[in-house]
């Protein structure tokens, strides 16, 4: 009988709130976050506006050392230990997996930089920890005491799905019995605008914030960017059960795959996404019948959600099951969106609520059944995707543990 | 002394994440306030950018003072009197206050970065 893996713990940061119920009222009521940056009228993004790390955490010096990103990592996964109520005896023995992004806060962190001339006299002594993609978990680790087996993945929009990924079979092989997993990112500083806006990926336009975000809609015209992290506490099914702890969802199943297409833009048949979501369905021995609900990675982006609509549409025939697309809620989490999404989907669950794709008026494929009205909907089994700069193709199939309300 | 010791407060404050009424000229830094060698490192770029004047880490943090002390009893030499020539910057009062301290662990204290900036705004 093999390993079953159970999530036990929550610990989320998102621009719908920092609470599973935070989050449902957030998408009931229709509040968002979105809003033009202060240095370019030309793009809009979604912060967690009021973020202090020190709310989370209290007194900590190593903060300092903390990206925005890596200080969402952190504030997650504080929020998950003390959500999971496990003290330092389990902790030690705990596993650790986080996806991170690069810090492309360039000229916040060197506000003076001429002729690459780099250094000043304020510039602290160990300024590089902002930028190694390790700070956080080490941060993570020294905060709580967590000493167990780990890993760093910096695998674009695909690495904090893929973090949960490689913890679930850590845990279900046996390695360990219980791990902190999932990512914080932020690329809203003016580098990260910078570096998305050159590279054509995200909205630029003068419409109305509220309405940049439109995943698979035919008028989408890119990614709007957003931030936070969601860290979750993955553990062995009869270890959750023995210890008596809540227990949100079960992991069924994982896979990824790399498309070795371009550096950027995904292969536009999605044959290598393709077999990352088939995989996870084999692990999770579900056949593409079983799925009661997609959330879709749906960037907003022209290319991908046109490969997303193709593979979707393959894999799960006409009229399928619902497909939401939560970047059209929270913009695009970089590194943190599959952790991020997963934390929102699983309040979803418990809730048997799913929002809509906000923006979605004329749909870019019209045989996939995309949520456009809220719906109150009890889901067994749903399936993540995320994919990523690079070809980075992730999904996850996680079922619902709880019991359906009559 | 009053204004160098406040924005040594400050400075601590801000890279040990402590609230400033925790610091004192008496507090020690190691023992009391829990610095380790890395938030040494970060005071002492504050110490340089805040207050313009070159800082030597071993000296300030008096990190080779056991060092001065062996070498001293080596030499038979009076120990008082080779630390002052060593860290010209500590009056002799507070060396004689450090030598029964030394047992219980790192002995510097906050009044020590302040006796140490105000000697280097003085002697450049």
């Amino acid at each position: 009988m093999s390993r079953r893996v159970a999530i036990t713990a929550v610990g989320v940061c998102s621009s719908l709130g920092c609470s599973g119920e935070q989050i449902i009222n957030s998408l009931r009521k229709g509040r968002t976050s979105f809003a033009r940056p202060s240095f370019d009228d030309q793009v809009v993004s979604s912060p967690i506006p009021d973020f202090n790390i020190k709310a989370f955490t209290g007194p900590f010096k190593d903060r300092r050392y903390l990206s925005r990103g890596g200080q969402f990592c952190v504030a997650s996964a504080v929020e998950a230990i003390r959500d999971s109520g496990i003290k330092k005896d389990l902790l030690s023995e705990a596993g650790l997996f986080m996806g991170t992004g690069p810090n492309l806060d360039i000229g916040g962190e060197f506000p003076e930089i001429l002729d690459g001339k780099m250094d000043r006299k304020d510039l602290m002594a160990l300024w590089m920890l902002r930028f190694l993609p390790n700070t956080a978990a080490s941060a993570i680790a020294m905060y709580s005491g967590i000493h167990g087996e780990n890993l760093t993945i910096n695998t674009a929009c695909a690495a904090s799905l893929m973090a949960i990924g490689e913890a679930f079979r850590k845990i279900r092989d046996g390695y360990l019995d219980l791990a902190f997993a999932g990512g914080g990112d932020s690329r809203l500083s003016r580098g990260g605008i910078l570096a998305y806006k050159k590279a054509n990926a995200i909205y630029t336009g003068t419409g109305e914030p509220d309405t940049a975000s439109r995943p698979f809609d035919s008028r989408r015209k890119g990614f709007v960017p957003g931030e936070g992290g969601a860290v979750f506490l993955l553990e062995e099914m009869t270890h959750a059960e023995r210890r008596g702890t809540t227990i949100y969802a079960e992991i069924c199943g994982f896979a990824c795959s790399i498309d070795g297409y371009s550096m950027t833009a995904p292969e536009p048949t999605a044959t290598w996404a393709e077999k990352a979501v088939r995989g996870a369905m084999d692990e999770a021995g579900i056949n593409p019948s079983d799925i009661d609900i997609v959330s879709s990675h749906g960037t907003g982006t022209p290319l991908n959600d046109r490969a997303e609509a193709y593979l979707l549409h393959r894999v799960l025939g006409d009229n399928g099951p619902l497909v939401i697309a939560l970047k059209s809620w929270i913009g695009h989490g970089a590194a943190a969106c599959g952790a991020l999404e997963l934390a929102i989907a699983l309040s979803c669950m418990h809730n048997n609520y799913w929002p809509e794709i906000r923006n979605l008026d004329d749909p870019c494929h019209i045989n996939l059944n995309f949520v456009r009205e809220k719906q109150d909907y009890f889901a067994r089994t749903v399936l993540l995707e995320n994919f990523g700069f690079g070809g980075q193709n992730a999904a996850l199939v996680v079922r619902n543990t709880m019991h359906r309300r009559t | 002394m009053k204004e160098v010791f406040e924005r040594i407060r400050q400075m601590l404050a801000d890279i040990l994440d402590v609230e400033g009424d925790e610091i004192l000229p008496e507090t020690y830094i190691v023992r009391e306030l829990g610095a380790e060698s890395i938030d040494l490192l970060e005071l002492a770029v504050s110490l340089n950018s805040g207050f313009n004047v070159e800082i030597n880490d071993g000296d300030i943090f008096l990190s080779r003072l056991r060092d001065y002390v062996t070498e001293a009893k080596g030499k038979k030499d009076d120990v008082v009197l080779y630390l002052l020539e060593r860290l010209p910057f500590l009056k002799k009062d507070r060396i004689e206050e450090m030598m029964p301290d030394l047992e219980d662990g790192p002995t510097l204290k906050v009044k020590d970065l302040v006796s140490y900036v105000e000697w280097r705004q003085e002697n450049g």
